[in-house]
């Protein structure tokens, strides 16, 4: 992490320092917690479109909707393909889990 | 509600973008170094989402690349080419003419492995097509494997038929659903597809009929001995699946349906010994191993949510399943000679026992009742039910010469009865269809009905009492109907209890008030109902003598009815032969308590009260007999355990279960005497083994025999399913 970024960092700690309670009604911690540039990051592609090549070279293309530090990521409706080539069938699949260890690169839809 | 409106707004956020990543390619930006930077700020267990996604929906996600759920994982592996039937055949890796037999003859058997898998729960796109010949059999240009073809679309399409019409189905018993798209033919005809089976068969006869003079062994003969064994079983396989399955003529149908099923076993058995001239008969795998068949073909048509992986059945496994099969269908055809309706629902529920398969528990639904109410497509349910209730208990209004029915109302009434009775006991059949789990959900159900028909018959009962009285020749008519309702009140009261030990799901701690109810209240009950049905039964006898003799015709037969046994003695006897073997485990189950044999749950996450309420709850919505509470019981069985504040010890307790016992065996000899059919003799030796050995047991445990061991008995069910041994470790 370069200086210039941890700078952000602090500066990012004055500004937002409001609480968000979530559903269920508990604090959503990750907010109280300040976001952090990274955080910020994936914050904004929430509900984007994730395009995910796994480990034995199926592509899932869905909206991403969750994740966490071992980049664990849950898509919705989610499409599976069976390679980069997607003329061919998609299979859907709705809501998915795919373990970070399983991805081998993301793309985002911009 | 949250997860819907959440999916919504996924959904109108998806229709925004393209979906394709052909019309947006250029849109992509490679994120995975800045992702995985941004992520590693993330804390251990801290998930980033947004405020709308809940763990709730996290739940239902499917794991990727778990094997047990991820379906797609598997398309993957190894050679990932699928062909589709029509590329296979133009790229020359299957076969559509010039087959060996040896090849034939593995499709053959293969095919009835999918089958068999088929019928055991699994889906149709994993098992049978799977079989590339049979996504389209026209171009296949071999007669033999082409018609082949043909008829098993026609199998599988009266099977589905079948099942769904008996509708005695759950998710764990068959798949109905399709996945794929295929179409089964149906352009040939019934009448058309045996003829040219016949056809078929025929022509392989006839090369069998040249016996090889020299050599047995002979390779060519053997093989069109197999392939004819195939065809003409696949041919009367189909035959005897239209014949049950038509409405129309059924008992004349299901005469010719067994002599046809005597047929199919000598050609299963023939299949059987032939199995090895199939190609690569000898391969275990969990797949059909033989050209034609590729298990990954639908896989990317299943949903995503279906259970993954499908073990089908190695070849001869699925043959001696279908020759098991068979036999089923054999024992279902007995029902024809079970006119009444007593038998026939002994019949229904002695089929129930052995746990059949989902198509032969359809067919016997539909062949008993193939409409509504019209029992083998010819009788009313209602006659039926009124010849069943005449001979039960020989109600005074059913019985010919009375004149109660000339009034109109009383003749609507005993009608409306009847109907409601054909309702409830027609759904009382399809739940004997029902797998053993499912039977008890149902049935707890059915109680609720049981109390209304029940009060019906009580008041009909009544009605017909007051009217009787004041006709001619009056004769009470009390209890008549009501005596008939209960008695099958009970039956199933006990059926509900007692399934409970079949399905495992009592602990030995509960055991003992499981025999208290049964041996206390429902057997005490249904003794003393049928007992009543006995002497209505011979008070009508007296009755018909006195009519007969009044009218002057003193005949030589009525005095030799007298002579006849008891109608019911028989049931009797074993019902009372019950009672003491649940007795007898009562007793010895508070002498295991007393001598604190029986390990219980912790006691403060245990309340026996609400055990005893949730098990014996279904019971609550009837009126007779009157739900016994666990207050009650704890009222009614405390002084076996304490007199005057002190504990009691458990000998006196195992010598009254010895009692019991030793009473049963003596019942049921009594009971071996009157020449019972043959299930019943079973039943007795199932029962008397279980009787004598408890005997011995609880005599040695009266004798002071292991009383300090704190060794939990065992309870070994596998003599009978609902009464089990108690053996001492």
């Amino acid at each position: 992490m370069d200086p210039s970024e941890k700078d952000q960092r602090t500066d990012h700690h004055i500004i937002t320092n409001d609480e968000k309670i979530n559903e269920n009604g508990e604090v959503n911690e990750a907010i109280n917690l300040k976001d952090s540039p990274g955080r910020q990051k994936l914050r904004s592609w929430l509900n984007r479109r994730l395009w995910i090549k796994m480990t034995d070279g199926r592509i899932l293309i869905g909206s991403f909707l969750c994740t966490d530090r071992d980049a664990n990521i849950i898509l919705g409706l989610c499409a599976e393909y069976l390679s980069d080539n997607l003329d061919l069938e998609a299979r859907t699949l709705g809501l998915v889990m795919v373990p970070g260890r399983h991805i081998v690169s993301i793309h985002l839809d911009v | 509600m949250a997860e819907t409106s959440h999916d919504q707004e996924l959904s109108e956020l998806c229709d925004e973008k393209p979906t394709s990543l052909q019309e947006s390619s250029e849109s992509w930006v490679n994120v995975t170094s800045e992702f995985f930077e941004a992520i590693s700020e993330l804390e251990l267990g801290e998930l980033l989402h947004d405020e709308l996604f809940g763990l709730f929906e996290a739940m239902s996600a499917i794991e990727m690349m778990d094997p047990k759920m991820d379906a797609g994982m598997l398309c993957n592996r190894g050679n990932n080419k699928h062909y589709t039937f029509h590329q296979a055949a133009l790229s020359g890796v299957i076969k559509l003419s010039n087959f060996t037999a040896a090849e034939i003859i593995g499709i053959i058997d293969s095919t009835y492995a999918c089958i068999v898998s088929w019928l055991e729960g699994h889906n149709l796109a994993q098992t049978v097509f799977t079989n590339l010949y049979l996504h389209d059999p026209n171009p296949i240009e071999d007669r033999t494997l082409k018609m082949f073809c043909v008829t098993v679309h026609k199998i599988i399409e009266e099977i589905k038929e079948c099942i769904i019409r008996a509708s005695v189905y759950e998710e764990e018993d068959f798949q109905s659903v399709m996945y794929g798209g295929y179409k089964l033919q149906s352009d040939i005809t019934e009448q058309k597809t045996i003829a040219m089976m016949r056809e078929i068969e025929e022509d392989l006869h006839k090369k069998t009929r040249v016996k090889p003079s020299v050599d047995e062994m002979d390779d060519e003969y053997n093989d069109n001995l197999a392939l004819y064994a195939r065809i003409r079983f696949t041919k009367m396989f189909y035959q005897v699946l239209t014949m049950m399955g038509r409405k129309e003529q059924l008992p004349t149908n299901l005469q010719a349906c067994q002599r046809i099923l005597s047929n199919c076993s000598e050609m299963l058995q023939l299949m059987i010994k032939t199995i090895n001239r199939g190609d690569k008969a000898d391969e275990i795998t969990d797949h059909p191993n033989v050209m034609g068949f590729d298990p990954m073909i639908n896989q990317r048509q299943l949903p995503p949510t279906l259970p993954r992986y499908t073990k089908i059945r190695p070849r001869i496994e699925a043959l001696v399943y279908m020759d098991d099969l068979i036999n089923r269908f054999k024992n279902v055809t007995k029902i024809t000679s079970y006119t009444n309706f007593h038998s026939a629902l002994d019949f229904f529920m002695e089929f129930s026992r052995s746990s059949p398969c989902i198509l032969s528990r359809s067919l016997l639904q539909i062949v008993y009742l193939p409409t509504p109410n019209r029992v083998f497509g010819v009788q009313n349910l209602t006659d039926v039910l009124k010849e069943a209730a005449r001979n039960f208990i020989a109600p005074p209004v059913l019985m010919p010469k009375n004149n109660l029915l000339q009034n109109h109302q009383a003749k609507d009434c005993i009608d409306n009865f009847l109907v409601h009775c054909a309702n409830f006991f027609s759904t009382l059949l399809q739940i004997s269809g029902h797998n053993r789990a499912r039977q008890r959900d149902r049935i707890a159900y059915l109680f609720e009905n049981f109390a209304a028909l029940q009060d019906e018959a009580e008041r009909v009962d009544s009605y017909m009492h007051s009217l009787s009285l004041k006709s001619d020749c009056p004769r009470p008519h009390l209890a008549c109907f009501g005596t008939w309702i209960l008695y099958h009140t009970l039956r199933a009261m006990v059926m509900y209890l007692l399934s409970g030990f079949e399905l495992e799901l009592y602990s030995v701690h509960e055991y003992h008030y499981i025999f208290w109810y049964l041996y206390e209240f429902l057997y005490g009950w249904l003794v003393s109902a049928i007992t009543r049905a006995d002497s209505f039964i011979m008070e009508q006898d007296l009755h018909n003598e006195a009519q007969k003799s009044k009218s002057g015709k003193k005949s030589s037969k009525s005095k030799k009815r007298k002579t006849l046994p008891r109608p019911y003695y028989l049931e009797i006897l074993m019902n009372q032969a019950l009672q003491n073997i649940c007795g007898g485990f009562y007793k010895a189950l508070v002498g295991f308590q007393i001598d604190e044999k029986i390990p219980l749950p912790e006691s403060q996450f245990d309340c026996e009260g609400v055990r005893y309420e949730h098990r014996l709850y279904p019971f609550s919505s009837l009126i007779t007999p009157p739900p016994v509470n666990y207050k009650k019981f704890i009222e009614m069985t405390h002084h076996l355990r304490y007199r005057n504040n002190e504990k009691l010890t458990s000998e006196p307790q195992y010598l009254e279960g010895c009692r019991h016992f030793h009473q049963a065996k003596t019942v049921l000899e009594r009971a071996l005497e009157l020449n019972p059919p043959q299930n019943i003799v079973n039943e007795i030796n199932d029962l008397m083994k279980v009787v004598k050995t408890n005997f011995v047991v609880l005599k040695l445990l009266a004798g002071g025999h292991k009383k300090d061991s704190k060794e939990p008995p065992i309870f070994d069910f596998s003599s009978h399913q609902h009464f089990p041994i108690i053996k001492l470790p």
